[in-house]
């Protein structure tokens, strides 16, 4: 029993850090209808970038977040300027090869600079636990948790308190409306991009801690961060949370009492469930079809 | 879209001088070891995008993950052969079934899925199938791989059998494509590219349709996996479910052009080359995939139309010749009388208590009302009042919470819209919904009247069909358009067009949405001599119109719908005395003035 509640403790900080990389996924599908299928190299990257910092200066990875973050939010909207600004109309499955063509030439970039090597960032703390009576919490698993908490009730209040975030949501709920109310959504979808990428500056750095980084691994990050999008309801970041939380929970489960390999098939089989069986997912809208007949 | 702009002789001769010169390649240049590989790597990835383009560039739906079906096809091949010792190259077939039963079950319920959802599936079905490859270790050997028997015939032919097994799957891969794009099966599968939806409505039984082209376009695929893993003598599971063979395949459609016939082969000739040229020039980490990820996203910015498609436009403007258009004579006003008293038919279309809610909002709510066979009755209201909605729970295109709808006195309301359509069921669109990138011909023998097999196998522009949507696009008086592209036609062309559609299925009853809607005086005069014609010969309308006086002028009896259910019926000269009716229109308390309806 204490072993299971265990394993469910260190599920939910997975989840929490899970919480913070689809918030960024989620976020721009609400509001642009693109499945940035970049985001999970777009994250390796800042988690290699978080490495350096952390080999050259001895930065601390967690605090690199700092620097991390502005730096994704300027390639994020750099990214929406050059490439997706010019493609807008285009049907889905354009945008998707375009931004997949995105992750293979940074994954083929971050080969070439970091080689085709594991590498994991280790602080003083890297391998320290807190215990709570019979539990035990890692302590890079804890930071990163908060770390990731934090940042996510950052976007929170961006979101909610201020215009731009108004302008945010409007322009997710209802893309014509907001225009029609003011809400310039080329500005609009190039902030949201770039706030969607920022993301992945404060969540690689956290990963690199938690995690060996390697440039091909964004595969399994994109598959993660779909699955939970999808599980959440794409468009929704309460439905990413709760998503996260979720299949953090269900994956630390599956790696524990049946084996790790099976562990990444699981989001694969949620994504097939999930959207044969309810396309909106847990939190997501359906929207009415036929009006445009 | 013809494969080539040029004559269709100098086309044959120019695909008759690829074939030989690709057949006398290897005995030409026997000792060219390397050539031949590339070349058996160009006809591997033309199969596997020209599989690709069946389901992207025809039907519409775009895969990331088709190179499962390489893997699917591979490890078929490699586990039997290894079990029943035989040669791979006899069980290549039983790759391509393999990979037919997969797309058959996944396609049954993965296409009721669209775009994004589509994309991200077949994503993580790729992914899936790797895992499985990687973890069912017993099976399939894990990561270790399988190593399958050396090739048993003497070493000088070298990899000539590998390359004419390429060759002739490649041939049939093109052939194939031409098939089925010169088949009605083809020409649903264009219709469900333009308009899923709409296709359903003029008769076509999408699912069937789709999950036919997600097998046409595995199978041949999977044959070649077969091969190409007696080619390689070793496969594991990164390189047969590898996600960067869906993009480079992909790619090579694009380069080509998506939905041409040989497009997916010129890509592949210009990807692979430039592929192994990027290979031997530099073996520095990650430098291929940083090329192939920059040229992969200048054509999706810079070429997404393709080199085909983009030449052909460019020819074809460049030999623009002006469209002999003529203005037909509207059709002579005959009889302008009044319409005959309804004859109290029998009931065609009866609808009984239909409700529908979306979220919170209920748009239609316990809608009563029948049609009599031979009337044209219209269907009135102020807007928001579920006339659309209406006839969107009528032909299928909407489930409805409740009630029922018998056609003929047979229950439809659970049928799918294509069946609906079979059963004599046709409508037009509020804006039109003609397929744009059909000449207006194709548009109008897309109709399906049936399913049957042999007629998918069927001419797509040919027989009595042709000939009938010639009839209907003369009394129309839209031939002159027929080769017209749908899209370029104006609002009102589109109409008639969509009429002769509609008529293409031999409809009982015709729903028309707001058919003068956007349509201009003289036009709609012609508009309604043909809705007059038709229904002298007994064919039943049911008219959505916004234009009171065309209205109240063609149809009777009238019914006027207002918050979701009919709150009058009746001739049109008792409709426009109607209290509630100008209750509905102008709100109650309207004024004393008691005046008719006129807006």
């Amino acid at each position: 029993m204490t072993h299971a509640v265990q394993t469910i403790l260190l599920g939910l900080l997975t989840g929490g850090v899970y919480a913070l990389l689809a918030a960024g996924l989620t976020l721009v599908f609400g509001v642009m209808n693109i499945i940035n299928v970049a985001q999970g190299a777009l994250l390796v990257l800042s988690a290699l970038l978080t490495f350096e910092l952390w080999r050259r200066f001895g930065l601390d990875p967690i605090a690199a977040a700092a620097l991390t973050t502005p730096f994704m939010f300027a390639v994020g909207w750099a990214i929406y300027r050059l490439f997706v600004a010019r493609i807008r109309d285009a049907p889905v499955s354009m945008t998707v090869l375009l931004m997949f063509a995105l992750a293979i030439t940074i994954e083929g970039a971050m080969g070439l600079t970091w080689k085709n090597v594991f590498r994991s960032v280790t602080p003083s703390y890297f391998s320290q636990s807190f215990h709570l009576g019979p539990f035990f919490l890692p302590k890079a698993q804890v930071f990163g948790c908060l770390a990731a908490l934090v940042v996510l009730g950052g976007l929170y209040l961006l979101l909610t308190r201020t215009w731009a975030g108004r302008a945010i949501r409007a322009a997710s709920e209802n893309p014509q409306g907001s225009q029609l109310v003011g809400v310039n959504f080329r500005s609009v979808a190039a902030l949201t991009f770039a706030v969607g990428v920022a993301t992945t500056g404060a969540g690689g750095s956290i990963l690199s801690v938690l995690y060996t980084i390697f440039p091909a691994s964004h595969y399994l990050w994109i598959s993660r961060l779909l699955g939970i999008v999808v599980l959440g309801g794409m468009g929704s970041l309460p439905g990413a949370v709760v998503g996260a939380l979720i299949l953090g929970v269900a994956e630390t489960l599956t790696a524990t009492y049946i084996s790790t390999r099976w562990a990444t098939v699981m989001f694969y089989l949620v994504i097939l469930a999930v959207l044969l069986v309810r396309p909106q997912g847990l939190m997501g809208s359906r929207l009415r079809r036929d009006v445009a007949a | 879209m013809k494969a080539l702009a040029s004559p269709t002789g100098l086309r044959r001769a120019g695909i008759g001088l690829l074939g030989l010169v690709l057949a006398a390649y290897p005995v030409v240049r026997l000792d060219d070891v390397y050539g031949q590989s590339v070349l058996i790597l160009v006809f591997l990835l033309a199969i596997m995008a020209g599989g690709w383009n069946i389901m992207a560039g025809f039907t519409g739906y775009v895969s990331l993950g088709q190179s499962a079906f390489l893997g699917i096809g591979a490890y078929t091949v490699a586990l039997l052969s290894l079990r029943l010792h035989l040669s791979p190259f006899l069980l290549a077939p039983l790759g391509g079934v393999a990979a037919a039963v997969v797309a058959a079950v996944l396609g049954a319920t993965v296409m009721r899925t669209r775009e994004h959802a589509f994309v991200i599936i077949t994503i993580a079905l790729l992914f899936l199938f790797q895992a499985l490859a990687l973890n069912l270790e017993g099976l399939t050997g894990g990561s270790n791989g399988l190593t399958l028997p050396l090739p048993a015939w003497d070493r000088d032919l070298q990899n000539l059998p590998f390359y004419y097994a390429m060759l002739v799957l490649g041939a049939l891969s093109v052939l194939l494509s031409w098939w089925i794009r010169r088949t009605r099966f083809g020409m649903g599968l264009i219709a469900i590219r333009e308009d899923e939806d709409k296709a359903a409505a003029i008769g076509v039984r999408t699912p069937a349709y789709k999950v036919l082209s997600f097998v046409a376009s595995a199978v041949l695929i999977g044959v070649a996996g077969g091969v190409y893993a007696y080619f390689l003598s070793f496969i594991d599971p990164r390189g047969m479910f590898d996600i960067l063979v869906s993009v480079q395949l992909v790619l090579a459609a694009l380069i080509g052009g998506r939905g041409t016939i040989w497009g997916p082969v010129l890509g592949a000739f210009v990807v692979v080359p430039a592929s192994e040229l990027t290979n031997n020039l530099a073996s520095a980490e990650g430098l291929h995939l940083f090329a192939f990820g920059l040229v992969l996203g200048a054509v999706v910015l810079f070429l997404p139309h393709g080199l085909i498609p983009t030449v052909q436009r460019w020819w074809s403007q460049r030999r623009q010749r002006p469209v002999p258009w003529e203005q037909r004579r509207a059709v002579t006003v005959a009889e302008r009388a009044a319409p005959a008293p309804p004859e109290p038919g029998p009931v065609l279309l009866q609808v009984d208590g239909v409700t529908k809610r979306f979220g919170g909002v209920t748009a239609v709510e316990g809608c009563s009302f029948a049609v009599r066979q031979g009337s044209r009755t219209g269907l009135i209201g102020p807007n928001g009042s579920g006339k659309t909605t209406t006839f969107n729970l009528v032909t299928g295109m909407l489930r409805g919470d409740g009630g029922s709808i018998r056609f003929d006195g047979r229950r439809i309301d659970r049928l799918p819209p294509w069946q609906r359509a079979h059963l004599g069921l046709g409508r037009t669109f509020q804006l039109t919904r003609l397929f744009p990138r059909m000449t207006v011909l194709e548009n109008v023998v897309a109709p399906l009247r049936g399913f049957s097999w042999p007629n998918l196998a069927a001419d797509a522009v040919g027989g009595r069909e042709a000939e009938r949507a010639r009839e209907l696009l003369d009394f129309v008086g839209m031939l002159p358009l027929a080769s017209q592209p749908a899209g370029q036609l104006s609002f009102g062309q589109q109409k008639l067009v969509e009429l002769a559609q509609v008529l293409m299925l031999e409809p009982r009853l015709v729903l028309l949405d707001e058919p003068a809607g956007g349509v201009n005086p003289g036009m709609l005069e012609h508009l309604a001599e043909l809705i007059r014609r038709l229904s002298r010969q007994g064919l039943t309308f049911v008219v959505v119109e916004h234009n009171m006086p065309m209205v109240l002028d063609l149809c009777d009896p009238i019914l006027v719908l207002a918050r979701g259910r009919v709150i009058a019926e009746g001739s049109p000269s008792a409709i426009q005395q109607d209290r509630k009716v100008l209750d509905a229109y102008l709100g109650e308390g309207w004024g004393k003035a008691e005046r008719p309806v006129e807006v």
